[in-house]
């Protein structure tokens, strides 16, 4: 139940999503084609990210499209023209730009889980340390079997 | 222990050790004695012997003398000749030689003049103070200065009887143990003396030639006066007497006062027929039984063939066609049936009591007889102090008093005996018999019923501990030597039971001590009572011992570091001697208290803590669960950063 509860309600966002994809296509081709390079490495992600959430493809996503904003509004600002969109694809600064934001995105994403484990066991670590020390401690005080 | 010249006695008594008199302890060792208050030097100190105890109540009611007997002076311990623990009764000295090496015919004036009237007078006196003589016999009884009157000798430092010949005693306590002959009564010593008159009359001893079993079956199958004067020619008066102080009844024999005036002691006649022979023997054991006297008396000394004879039937039959003698057969015949009919439980202690009360039916005089032994019930105490080394022996008078068989025994001759005084008796030693724990038992009954006997733990053996005073300085001198010795063993814990009061006896009740934890509060307990009450001087060599062996005591504490500030404390008190602060140390009912919740509290602790880091070491998963959740949220929270930085650059342009 709770499957065919859950399934029209992600099919509804992929339509949206594609009904949105599709104005841009249809209304900015320029526009689509240029985030569609930029933000290649993000919808690969979104595409390979197989977790709850993709928290991967999110971050990667959100890294390039964080690149991405200066070059949509500069093409915004050029009329949303097929030229200066071809342009700006053909300056690697740009796209590497935005490439390299989704890759530290990915790096980001992949590197702060485990960054985050060594501190966390870390603290446990050194709160079973002092855990340790007062049962022994205690043994050692009330003679209890260790 | 070196060899001393003298001791003292109630510091006045000087006994000289290197003056042994043997012919004047009536066959105990004796010394030559000085009274150093009054320079008298006709004194004498019987020694006793360690197993057997002197006699409490004749040494209690004798305090003041008595003509014609040599009453006790003072009694009390002190090394003995070889350097041993001693004990002496002293008494006045012997005026003369014992009757022993003297013996000659003495004219009937000289019988009645001394020895016939003073001696009944002196035993007048003893029975108006409660005490009977019981050594009446030639090495006891002293001849006078110059034709004076004969003198008893001491017969206080043995249990009584106890070196009585057979041919001294009446049948019914010769054939006792030696020991278990009781105080018995002021007859016995009347019969004693009617011996003593026959033998001085005779000028020879009657039925020499016959060892004492001899001398008793004879007694038995003939009657005493049958036996001792059969044809002999007595001067008429003595023959009279003799007779009657010879009665094999107690009952019938004269008083000592009715002796004091032969001429009507004479006239009170006792018949003194034979009792009645069976026209054929009845075999049991290696003895031809003839009588019924003779026929209890093989029973009770061999208990087997009796029992076997008993059940067998052939006694009733020999009861009844052989002596003729239809009601007796048929009481025994009751009983016997009765056992047969019993519950087949404790099949050996049945047969015993069926033939205790069997002996008892045949022979109404016959004492007690369970097992073999035979006893007065009054001699219970002495023969238990003797029996401490023979383990058969023991476990027969333990079974005796278990079933309260002198009370079973007093039922069948209650007109003989104060029945519910031996009733009660009886109950009474078999509860202290079933006290349990180390202070119970047989050995704590011996010390109740033998009110001078030392305590014969092996560890105070080299000393004579009679009372509670002398067991802190004796175990404190015994730890000394052996510090590896246990001061606390069943034996003292017995005897400080039986001498000491309720309060001593509750902590003797209690006490626990095992091999492997001789030492426990109670034990402690104990001690520090009998060095509180007894000996209020340090005692090093416990207090140390105590603080050695106050492990088990130490580690009753939880707390560790406690423990050890215990066991430093215990050793600083045992240094000085005194074992009440070192039972309070390790006591402390308020500290023990607080040391038990304070580890119920630390074990909760110690539960939260084994709670807390079980609890870790399994959240490994959900820990890397966690910083995966968390690393992910700070990546995107890290993308949404840059892209709202990258947005409010653009705005701002």
């Amino acid at each position: 139940m709770r499957s065919m509860a859950g399934t029209p309600r992600r099919h509804s966002l992929v339509w949206l999503q594609g009904l949105g994809c599709g104005a841009v296509v249809a209304l900015v081709p320029a526009m689509a084609l240029l985030l569609g390079v930029l933000l290649l490495p993000g919808v690969l992600a979104v595409l390979y990210d197989r977790q709850g959430g993709r928290p991967v493809a999110r971050t990667v996503l959100l890294c390039g499209t964080a690149a991405s904003v200066s070059p949509t509004l500069a093409l915004w600002g050029a009329g949303n023209a097929m030229d200066a969109g071809l342009a700006l694809l053909g300056d690697l600064r740009v796209v590497g730009t935005a490439w390299s934001a989704a890759a530290a995105g990915w790096l980001l994403a992949e590197l702060a889980p485990v960054v985050t484990l060594v501190v966390l066991e870390a603290v446990t670590q050194t709160r079973a340390a002092r855990l340790r020390a007062e049962r022994e401690k205690l043994v050692a005080e009330w003679g209890f079997d260790s | 222990m070196a060899n001393q010249p003298e001791v003292l006695i109630a510091d006045r008594y000087a006994v000289l050790l290197a003056q042994p008199m043997p012919e004047a302890g009536g066959g105990l060792p004796a010394f030559a004695v000085k009274d150093r208050q009054s320079g008298d030097t006709a004194l004498i100190a019987v020694q006793v012997r360690r197993d057997l105890p002197p006699r409490a109540r004749a040494l209690q009611n004798l305090a003041v003398p008595i003509d014609g007997v040599m009453t006790p002076l003072a009694y009390g311990p002190a090394p003995g000749p070889r350097g041993e623990a001693g004990y002496f009764v002293v008494c006045p000295a012997p005026p003369g030689p014992p009757l022993t090496g003297h013996l000659h015919p003495w004219p009937e004036a000289a019988l009645i003049a001394h020895v016939l009237r003073p001696i009944a007078l002196a035993l007048e006196k003893l029975a108006a103070r409660g005490v009977t003589h019981r050594a009446i016999r030639l090495d006891n009884v002293f001849a006078g200065q110059r034709g004076q009157s004969l003198v008893l000798g001491s017969a206080w430092a043995a249990p009584p009887a106890m070196h009585q010949p057979a041919l001294f005693e009446p049948p019914y306590s010769a054939m006792c143990h030696p020991a278990g002959r009781g105080d018995g009564s002021i007859a016995d010593d009347v019969y004693a003396l009617g011996v003593l008159l026959l033998t001085l009359a005779l000028g020879r001893l009657p039925l020499a030639e016959l060892d004492d079993t001899a001398i008793l079956r004879r007694k038995l199958e003939l009657g005493t006066h049958g036996a001792l004067v059969g044809d002999e020619r007595l001067p008429p008066l003595i023959a009279d007497l003799v007779r009657g102080m010879l009665a094999e009844d107690p009952e019938h024999r004269p008083t000592p006062t009715l002796l004091t005036d032969p001429g009507v002691a004479r006239s009170r006649r006792v018949a003194a027929r034979p009792p009645p022979r069976a026209q054929r023997a009845l075999p049991v054991g290696s003895i031809a039984v003839w009588d019924s006297r003779t026929l209890a008396y093989a029973v009770a000394t061999d208990a087997e063939q009796g029992i076997a004879a008993l059940r067998s039937g052939a006694t009733v039959q020999w009861l009844r066609r052989g002596l003729g003698d239809s009601a007796l057969a048929a009481k025994v015949e009751d009983f016997v049936r009765h056992r047969t009919t019993e519950a087949p439980t404790e099949e050996s202690k049945s047969d015993v009591m069926m033939l205790m009360r069997v002996v008892t039916a045949i022979d109404p005089l016959a004492p007690l007889c369970w097992r073999g032994v035979a006893l007065w019930p009054d001699g219970l105490g002495p023969l238990l102090a003797v029996a401490a080394g023979d383990p058969a022996m023991t476990g027969n008078l333990e079974d005796l008093i278990g079933v309260e068989a002198a009370a079973s025994w007093a039922m069948l001759r209650s007109e003989r005996c104060d029945y519910s005084a031996l009733r009660m008796e009886a109950r009474q030693q078999r509860a202290w018999l079933g006290t349990r724990g180390p202070a119970g038992g047989l050995p704590r009954l011996t010390y109740l019923l033998n009110p001078l006997l030392p305590c014969a733990s092996p560890l105070v053996a080299d000393r004579w501990v009679g009372r509670l005073a002398d067991v802190p300085a004796a175990v404190e001198a015994a730890i000394a030597a052996n510090p590896k010795a246990v001061p606390l063993d069943p034996h003292l814990a017995a005897f400080t039971a039986a001498r000491g009061d309720s309060r001593l006896e509750t902590d003797t009740n209690a006490l626990t001590g095992t091999r492997q934890n001789p030492v426990g509060i109670p034990e402690l307990r104990l001690l520090a009572q009998l060095q509180l009450r007894y000996h209020p001087r340090p005692l090093p060599a416990l207090a140390a011992w105590i603080a050695g062996a106050s492990g088990p005591l130490v580690a009753l504490w939880f707390n560790r570091p406690r423990r050890q500030e215990l066991a430093d404390r215990m050793r600083v008190l045992a240094q000085a001697g005194m074992l009440m602060p070192m039972l309070a140390a390790l006591e402390d009912p308020a500290g023990r208290n607080a040391d038990a919740a304070a580890a119920r509290q630390a074990a909760a602790e110690l539960s939260q803590l084994d709670a807390a880091l079980g609890g870790i070491a399994a959240g490994a998963g959900q820990r890397r669960d966690t910083a995966a959740r968390i690393g992910q949220e700070i990546a995107a929270g890290a993308g949404l950063a840059a892209l709202a930085t990258m947005i409010l650059l653009a705005v701002l342009g």
